[in-house]
């Protein structure tokens, strides 16, 4: 048993992640795009701006990045966007961590029945093409930016809860693990106070893949119409409308699809960087 | 001789036996998919069952409405009326589009061909991609090719399909003007040999965006199999043996990194569904993504029911088939003594 423990000790004992080059850089990146949207604020004005006058106008002195079809400044509404997708991205990649690690962590504890049943539930909505499940769910509730949340939320949690029934299951029978049993903890206090922690590190990592999964699907929802509503800025909103512009404006179609492969490849990089941190000290 | 029949079919019991423990597992989750898509079809808001008490959300032809009430029979208890709808599943009655009054199935029937002509030529390109560059990067870790082609299958990873699809639109359509914006074939579609050069040009941007993003995970998939199977001592043991680095690399490291390629080969399914949904719809390709897209929009319940359960039980069986396969290529699954 203790041979066991001291094997699987540096995963279980959280200690200082390390960051590789490209990881610093991509934490570098979000940070700077949580500042962008920190100061979004100040720019909701100008991006609400309509001049018809101004309309389809490529990129100039005035509108660096050029106009929309009404004519309002694209910079300011890329500007204004990044919160909404950075906010929907970490809440829904949330979403899908807690119900994942509910699910997964239950069926991991319990083993026996209980996982045979939680198992098959899980494979039962990964049976389904997540895209098709998405668009169901977006399209047949009201179009709220609570409703995107839920939508991806609830259709991406059997990935997380998968990942956390098998990290449940490496440290259930650990010796901690027994002893806040044997004190008389609950099963809800040994599964949220103590299993948490320990299999939080690697299902960090998931759920960086997880925010930049979620940043992409509330983009392609909006962009196919039936994610956010239209009065709200979106990257995917202001793609949208540039499939009705091919041929007149394409910093419509570069812009914002620049902003968001930006905002991806930064998150994906970042879990990258944590993954290889995670398992270089897995390692030692 | 004699032994070597005894260890033959010790392993095909050893499969058997795996094969229907299998099976049994898939029988509750195949159940939990005819349920999840019973209740979605009795529980969605607005759909015309759901709405028929009260008030209604949405509208709908009293014919339609008198259709569902017949075909669903709501005066029913739901489990009498779960048994006749999965009855009528069987014999692959998915009942009728709101649209246009035709079978679901046979809309679905309509559509399978594109669809499958679409993902059938962006997988074949992949894997005749991903494959080589997967073996040679691994082959050499951080070699020359190893680094070039790391960050770039990155950013492919990373890159949404809609946006590629834009751009190579505005690009090769609209400024160069060298390949068709949509569709499947041009109006005026020549017959012979050029109208499969019409053909092959309609299908060059959706494939290359159905094609890029999966590129870039089997490649790296490849690549990290090939890597650790290279540290394994039965592929020091070939070059020991004589073997040349190519054939040690090809013949023993690679077919060992093949195993894993046959689970995610399995797990592709919905994916391709998902991608489809995506490049169908941007590129006006009559197929089931543009299919289950359009019927949402539309509202049209049958349809958008029925293909969710193709999708789901098709992927289901193709994991099955996938399981089986990496049993009877890895006996170590079947026999349980490594954790999978």
């Amino acid at each position: 048993m203790s041979a066991e423990f001291l094997a699987a000790g540096p995963s279980v004992v959280p200690a200082r992640r390390r960051l590789s080059g490209s990881g610093s850089a991509a934490l570098a990146v979000v940070v700077a795009l949580w500042i962008v949207a920190a100061f979004s604020p100040l720019f909701s004005a100008r991006a609400a701006e309509i001049r018809l006058g101004e309309r389809l106008q490529a990129p100039s002195a005035a509108h660096p990045l050029g106009t929309d079809d009404l004519g309002r400044d694209l910079l300011a509404r890329i500007v204004v966007a990044t919160p909404v997708s950075l906010g929907i991205g970490l809440t829904a990649a949330a979403v899908s961590l807690f119900v994942g690690f509910t699910v997964g962590g239950l069926a991991g504890y319990f083993g026996g029945a209980v996982d045979l049943l939680l198992s098959r539930l899980i494979e039962v909505v990964l049976c389904f093409p997540v895209l098709f499940l998405l668009l169901a769910l977006a399209a047949f509730l009201p179009p709220t930016p609570l409703t995107v949340i839920l939508a991806i939320g609830l259709t991406t949690w059997p990935g997380d809860a998968r990942y956390a029934r098998a990290e449940v299951l490496k440290v259930k029978d650990l010796d901690y693990t027994r002893a806040a049993r044997a004190a008389g903890a609950s099963t809800g206090r040994v599964l949220w106070r103590h299993l948490l922690p320990s299999v939080l590190p690697p299902l960090i990592v998931s759920a960086a893949f997880g925010v930049a999964w979620a940043i992409l699907a509330e983009a392609a929802l909006s962009f196919l119409g039936v994610g956010l509503p239209a009065t709200t800025p979106s990257w995917g909103g202001i793609l949208g409308v540039a499939t009705s512009y091919v041929e007149e404006a394409w910093w419509l179609a570069l812009f914002p699809g620049l902003a968001l492969f930006l905002t991806v490849a930064a998150y994906n990089l970042l879990a990258e960087g944590l993954r290889a941190g995670a398992s270089e000290r897995g390692r030692t | 001789m004699a032994s070597d029949g005894g260890a033959a079919r010790q392993r095909a019991q050893s499969v058997t036996r795996y094969a229907l423990a299998r099976l049994a597992l898939a029988v509750p989750t195949l159940a939990g998919i005819l349920i999840l898509v019973f209740l979605l079809l009795h529980l969605a808001p607005g759909s015309p069952v759901s709405a028929m008490g009260g008030e209604s959300g949405r509208r709908v032809s009293a014919r339609a409405a008198e259709e569902m009430r017949k075909q669903y029979g709501l005066d029913r208890p739901l489990p009498e009326r779960f048994g006749a709808w999965v009855g009528r599943v069987a014999r692959l009655d998915l009942g009728t589009s709101f649209v246009d009054r035709q079978p679901v199935s046979l809309r679905i029937r309509q559509a399978l061909p594109y669809t499958l002509l679409l993902n059938g030529l962006a997988l074949l390109l992949t894997l005749a991609i991903a494959i080589p560059l997967g073996v040679a990067a691994g082959g050499r870790p951080d070699g020359p090719l190893d680094r070039i082609s790391a960050p770039v299958l990155f950013a492919l990873y990373s890159l949404p399909t809609f946006w590629a699809a834009l751009l190579l639109q505005t690009l090769f359509s609209v400024r160069l003007g060298w390949l068709p914006l949509c569709c499947v074939a041009s109006d005026t579609a020549p017959g012979g040999l050029a109208g499969v050069g019409d053909r092959l040009a309609h299908l060059a941007l959706p494939v290359t965006c159905l094609t890029y993003g999966s590129l870039a995970f089997f490649a790296r998939l490849v690549r990290s199999g090939v890597v650790e199977a290279r540290r394994q001592e039965f592929v020091l043991a070939a070059r020991a043996r004589g073997a040349s680095p190519r054939r040690a690399l090809w013949a023993h490291a690679f077919r060992n990194a093949l195993l894993p390629l046959i689970t995610v080969l399995g797990l592709i399914l919905p994916a391709l569904l998902s991608g489809s949904v995506i490049v169908e719809k941007i590129f006006a390709w009559p197929g089931l993504g543009r299919l289950y897209f359009d019927s949402i929009l539309a509202r049209d319940y049958p349809v958008v029911l029925g293909l969710s359960l193709l999708g789901a039980v098709a992927t289901l069986l193709v994991t099955l088939a996938a399981d089986l396969a990496y049993a009877m290529a890895d006996p170590r699954v079947r026999d349980g003594t490594e954790a999978r």
